[in-house]
């Protein structure tokens, strides 16, 4: 009895540095941060109020909120898009044996190992010194309020596209290839082939991908804090950099804190809603 | 999708399509290609000809980046911070999954549901409060701190991977080490880790890129030189010196080679780290 019981704790002691790490990093703060939205803190002073649901409808009410959710669900929906649109038809396209098929995956892949501060930098310069060059225009797409999100989900699309790629060549590779031909004897064209074979066997890979891009996209904070800092104006603020602005420099950390928490909930909404939708189209075969 | 064709002199349509291919692979290395030429002009060459290549190679750009941005401190920053990270990484993730795994009762199963919980959850729930703990433990501005933080918000989905590779890995193996009076660690660590190759180098890619590429964390929980890791570093750094493009693109160029060689050699492995948990089957 004794030996079972020492048994069990040793099993136990597998899991605790990992808990331990868990719950200094997420555990922790996750419920140290549900306190903190129901308060009036301003992230320094030693004392604060409860204010129940005030942040909540403070937040709702808050119409400078609006702009940063137009640009992330413009930008959310504009990368998960174009991501997986231009990763499924490059993988298709790169799916058959020619000379420099590896090194032209390779290549478009690569912007997806750099750092998204590299990424972001780079293209800064290219819309300020090449983009005017290229099409003879002055100041590139971050330099004006009405296309700045776009020059941001650009940056996002070229530096992700290798992503999606990738992971829809390797659910390419698990489709039967018998399909195609009995398809091909039957009659059917290449669209057709794709429409009725690729695009419903690949639906555990959408599954995947489309929660994800839309998923981080809801949550972006990085693309924009680099290429423009929320600029022009705050015309490329996300509401991740909401959060942050309110919760570091605004010193408003209780407000700041039950934005995150619906953010949080929002994105959390969304990507169960889309993740079932494709979930439900999967095919067994 | 196309193997037939390969028998056949290629069409028309399939010769398009592959150099349509070449012409997409060239747009996406053109800001690589921007970089290294503005790495090496000088200002005045940029101004008069931003897209050529450079007549007089400016080294000295290089030269002055590494003197100016803190490059040696920030790289070995970031070697350090990554090595860190996904050392750690590997020992927790690895112990944990192996005993969720393999006790499939409502105990374990509760804390694997609690790690996949936080799959989905965004940083910056976590941001602040973090922030503040992190004050509190005095380890802000360490790259212990960022080292455990980095490590922390990557238990869920590692844990995951772990877990379901385990599941695949025979039992009779550490039972008969077990049965032969070995003790539980010795079983794991003799037995079962050298059988996890192929998942530990995903999770070893996995997290060092993360780890390397890190940009929100480090910015919220390192705000002085002496920690801060190359994006950090370069973040800062070009809000300082834009006057100064090409030193600055020399910094760039200088923090994208150990990435660039880690993904010539280690490429497959990338790619497949990066499907994993992706696709069934």
């Amino acid at each position: 009895m004794k030996r079972l019981y020492k048994d069990r704790i040793v099993t136990f002691s597998f899991l605790i540095p990992a808990l331990f790490f868990f719950s200094l990093v997420v555990i922790i703060p996750f419920f140290r941060g549900l306190n903190i939205a129901f308060t009036n803190w301003d992230g320094i002073s030693p004392t604060y109020e409860y204010v129940g649901f005030h942040n909540l409808r403070l937040l709702f009410g808050d119409s400078d909120a609006l702009e940063p959710l137009r640009n992330t669900l413009f930008f959310a929906l504009f990368t998960t898009f174009f991501v997986n649109v231009f990763g499924l038809l490059l993988a298709a396209a790169l799916n058959t044996k020619f000379k420099g098929v590896n090194l032209l995956k390779s290549f478009i892949f690569m912007p997806m190992v750099i750092s998204l501060v590299l990424a972001a930098i780079i293209w800064r310069y290219i819309y300020s010194d090449i983009y005017p060059l290229l099409f003879h225009t002055d100041g590139g797409l971050l330099g004006n309020p009405s296309t700045v999100m776009l020059g941001i989900a650009i940056i996002c699309v070229w530096k992700e596209v290798g992503l999606a790629m990738v992971i829809y060549y390797a659910g390419l590779q698990t489709i039967p290839k018998d399909m195609y031909e009995s398809a091909r004897i039957d009659g059917a064209g290449i669209v057709q082939q794709f429409r009725k074979i690729t695009v419903p066997l690949l639906m555990p890979a959408f599954t995947y991908c489309v929660p994800l891009w839309l998923g981080t996209g809801l949550r972006q904070f990085d693309y924009p804090m680099v290429a423009t800092k929320g600029g022009p104006g705050t015309s490329s603020e996300t509401l991740a950099m909401y959060v942050y602005n309110y919760e570091f420099p605004y010193f408003k950390a209780g407000y700041g804190q039950m934005s995150a928490i619906v953010l949080f909930a929002f994105i959390l909404v969304l990507t169960m809603l889309v993740t079932r939708y494709f979930r439900g189209r999967e095919v067994e075969y | 999708m196309n193997t037939h064709l390969l028998k056949k002199p290629r069409s028309w349509p399939d010769r398009l399509r592959i150099a349509l291919l070449y012409a997409i692979a060239v747009l996406f290395l053109f800001p690589f290609y921007i970089a290294i030429v503005y790495s090496l002009k000088t200002p005045v060459e940029t101004a008069a000809s931003p897209l050529s290549l450079p007549k007089h190679i400016a080294w000295s750009n290089y030269a002055d980046a590494i003197a100016a941005s803190h490059f040696f401190m920030a790289l070995r920053n970031s070697v350090v911070a990554t090595v860190g990270t996904v050392a750690l990484t590997i020992l927790v993730c690895s112990m944990g999954a192996y005993v969720i795994a393999r006790n499939q009762n409502r105990f374990y199963s509760f804390f694997y549901y609690l790690f996949m919980s936080s799959i989905m959850l965004p940083f910056q729930v976590l941001m602040f409060p973090l922030y503040k703990t992190w004050a509190d433990l005095h380890i802000l501005n360490t790259l212990h701190g960022l080292v455990i933080s980095l490590t922390g918000v990557q238990i869920g989905y590692f844990c995951f991977l772990y877990v379901g590779f385990i599941k695949t890995v025979p039992r009779e193996l550490e039972e008969s080490a077990l049965l032969d009076g070995a003790s539980k660690y010795r079983t794991f660590f003799s037995v079962i880790f050298p059988l996890l190759k192929p998942i530990n180098a995903t999770i070893i890619v996995l997290s060092a890129l993360g780890a390397w590429n890190d940009f929100v964390v480090s910015m919220v929980l390192v705000q002085k030189k002496t920690a801060s890791t190359l994006p950090l570093v370069q973040f800062q750094f070009f809000g300082e010196y834009t006057s100064e493009v090409n030193m600055a693109f020399a910094a760039i160029i200088l923090s994208m080679i150990p990435i660039m060689v880690f993904y010539g050699f280690a490429q497959r492995y990338i790619i497949g780290g990066v499907t994993a948990g992706a696709v069934k089957g």
